[in-house]
């Protein structure tokens, strides 16, 4: 029970988009396609239940204080805290996630590759997946809780970034004020939507 | 027969100022023809989340320029030796590295600070504008025109943020960096929105700055 | 020559070490600082129960806090626990309420802070629990301060992360906070009935009694995960204040005597 409500928060509630503004970033600059949004989103969400849970790990057998000690037996390093390396090591492990499913998807779906072309290597620096991974070491949550967490955000982002390409599509035939065009309409949708989600705040099951 | 040198005298090329009308563009640029979060739209990310308040954005705002001026000077500086097969991943190092530093600094002098800010900090290092600058201007220039770029940039981003803050600081809470200001000059009971404190009251108002800069600017995004 | 492999490698190995080793040696020059930032954090909090820290500098409250707290841990039936898991010394600051509040009830530890006069321990004024529970949004935390009585309360400091400020996030302003003192935790016959926020404020006097309080209109969500908070800790520390009262009852008799 526990972890569905930890799932419908983080899509919901804690919407990685609506109620922290992260991996907007990268999406509102270029996207204005719902099949494009999808198949970003798809990545996303992958990247995010990978890197998620293999931060965790880093983070509780080799960079908390004392953790060195307990995976190697080495009690001489009990005192040893390398979490200062956290930003670094949870980097690289994206970057080298984002390399690896870009060469997965090259190899297996060129199509899809060539549509999402520039988006692919810029999940790397997407904040969503680092937030998710930063969040998680923050929250002290278990893997479990981990991966559920790292999969419902990704669901949370995907949701919000096709809702939003959507109605941008939708937006080609509307009257827009000439300062609003483009970024300043963006923002103030995402706001509305964002009053939107507000109403989910409190459900429990 | 008499051969006629001519002596060609050497122009030397003139040193460039340190602040000349080139150089300036730079710094005057990205405030608000080039700004990198409404213009360039990037580093909206990170930062809207802390804008509640006035205090936490400062402390952003300075975090953030810290890491720009450094990130660009030092890629300037060895941008020959940088493998370009490597580009992101030593971009993204370096950026990580300076990000922690800043972390750590605030960690251990401004703890009330660094709990407040929490993860923000860290997205520092995803912050579209810092790796941008560096993509864009630092792999290609000389250290002292990215050290300023990385200033302009960071000072265009600043205004906007504290901008928001100032705004959301003050509808939603009366108050100022904290200090009650609606209560000091006398409108004891103004109302507060309760929009202004949520992510949505953030939304709204970098719509609404967009939207008069945009007018000031004449720029029309299609 | 300078894109082959071998480049490559090199230069990544000497970046990998500079800035690894820039690092390590900013973590060693800065940790002292951070451990005293996080220990006069915590410090304060406990303080910040039962005294009015305001205007008193960081050295200052550690130095307060060291004539005046006494910190153990106990566990569930209130016995005292010196060593963790792992038969390393136990320290009551340390212990993560947090972490702890994921275990069972059974397993965790639980911290008892007792307030006496600069330099008298025996001489105790208070006993601060720290307390853990679930808010609206996030998690929200503090620390109750009894009296000797172990009933009536004599402080309390709440803190959160993720409430609303205005609503929910009232919890931690001197105006919430005071609502408690003089409140008891037991009733007359020595039950357990803890302190409850009423919904909405402004509740008539008859309504508001030894257990109850004004709520906070408009937060009656986060309210309730205050009451929640305090009732179930107060429950999880009645082992130790049941044996903490028969001690000083016995005193008492071999006074009397």
């Amino acid at each position: 029970m526990e972890l569905i409500n930890l799932g419908i928060k983080s899509i919901f509630i804690d919407n990685m988009v609506f109620a922290y503004f992260l991996g907007m970033c990268s999406f509102l600059a270029v996207s204005k396609k719902v099949n494009t949004a999808l198949g970003l989103g798809m990545a996303v969400i992958f990247v995010l239940t990978i890197t998620v849970p293999i931060n965790w790990l880093l983070l509780e057998y080799i960079l908390k204080e004392g953790a060195l000690a307990n995976s190697f037996g080495i009690d001489i390093l009990a005192t040893v805290d390398l979490s200062f390396l956290s930003f670094i090591m949870y980097i690289a492990v994206i970057a080298a996630m984002v390399q690896l499913v870009e060469m997965v998807i090259e190899k297996f779906s060129p199509a899809l590759y060539g549509s999402l072309g520039i988006f692919l290597p810029l999940i790397a620096v997407n904040c969503a997946i680092l937030g998710a991974s930063l969040w998680m070491a923050e929250r002290d949550y278990t893997l479990v809780e981990a991966t559920v967490f790292g999969f419902s955000s990704g669901i949370g982002w995907l949701l919000a970034i096709i809702a939003l390409a959507a109605i941008r599509e939708k937006l080609k035939y509307s009257d827009v004020p000439d300062g609003l065009k483009g970024l300043g309409i963006t923002m103030l949708l995402t706001g509305l939507m964002g009053i939107a989600f507000m109403s989910f705040m409190g459900i429990e099951i | 027969m008499s051969t006629q040198t001519v002596e060609k005298t050497i122009e030397k090329k003139p040193v460039e100022q340190v602040l000349s009308k080139r150089r300036k563009k730079f710094i005057n640029d990205p405030l608000n023809d080039d700004n990198p979060i409404t213009v360039q739209v990037l580093g909206i990310c990170s930062a809207l989340a802390v804008t509640t308040q006035m205090k936490p954005t400062l402390t952003m705002a300075i975090s953030v320029i810290f890491v720009m001026v450094f990130s660009n000077l030092i890629i300037s500086l060895i941008r020959s030796l940088v493998p370009t097969r490597v580009r992101i991943i030593v971009q993204l190092a370096i950026i990580a590295t300076l990000v922690t530093l800043v972390s750590e600094v605030l960690m251990a002098y401004q703890y009330d600070m660094y709990k407040e800010l929490s993860v923000f900090v860290g997205l520092i290092i995803t912050n579209c504008i810092v790796m941008g600058r560096l993509e864009a201007f630092a792999l290609a220039n000389k250290p002292w025109d990215s050290v300023l770029d990385a200033v302009g940039n960071g000072l265009g981003y600043s205004w906007i943020i504290l901008a928001v803050a100032f705004f959301r600081e003050i509808f939603g809470s009366g108050k100022l960096f904290g200090w009650p200001l609606f209560e000091a000059i006398g409108l004891e009971n103004f109302p507060n929105n309760g929009l202004m404190v949520t992510p949505v009251g953030a939304f709204f108002i970098l719509g609404l700055i967009i939207w008069v800069q945009r007018n000031k600017t004449g720029y029309i995004e299609h | 020559m300078q894109q082959s492999n071998l480049y490559v490698i090199v230069f990544s190995a000497v970046l990998t070490i500079i800035l690894g080793g820039l690092l390590a040696l900013a973590n060693q020059g800065l940790k002292p600082m951070q451990q005293k930032a996080i220990d006069l954090d915590t410090k304060k909090k406990i303080l910040g129960a039962v005294t009015d820290l305001e205007g008193i500098k960081g050295d200052d409250i550690i130095d307060l806090y060291s004539q005046t707290i006494e910190s153990i841990v106990v566990n569930l039936d209130g016995e005292l626990v010196e060593k963790n898991e792992k038969g390393f010394d136990i320290e009551a600051e340390k212990v993560n309420i947090a972490k702890n509040f994921k275990k069972d009830s059974e397993e965790r530890m639980y911290p008892v802070f007792k307030y006496h006069k600069a330099g008298d321990a025996d001489a105790i004024e208070a006993y601060i629990f720290p307390v853990y529970g679930k808010g609206l949004w996030g998690p929200i935390w503090g620390f109750i301060a009894l009296e000797t009585d172990l009933n009536t309360i004599k402080g309390t400091s709440f803190d959160h992360k993720t409430e609303t400020p205005g609503l929910g996030a009232r919890i931690t302003s001197t105006e919430i906070r005071d609502r408690y003192n003089g409140k008891k935790v037991f009733d007359d016959s020595g039950n357990l009935v803890s302190i409850s926020m009423l919904k909405g404020e402004n509740n008539s006097a008859n309504v508001l009694d030894d257990h109850h309080i004004d709520g906070l209109s408009g937060a009656t969500l986060t309210a309730n995960g205050v009451n929640d908070m305090l009732e179930n800790y107060f429950k999880y520390y009645l082992g130790y204040i049941k044996k903490s009262k028969s001690a000083t009852e016995k005193v008492e008799l071999l006074l009397k005597e």
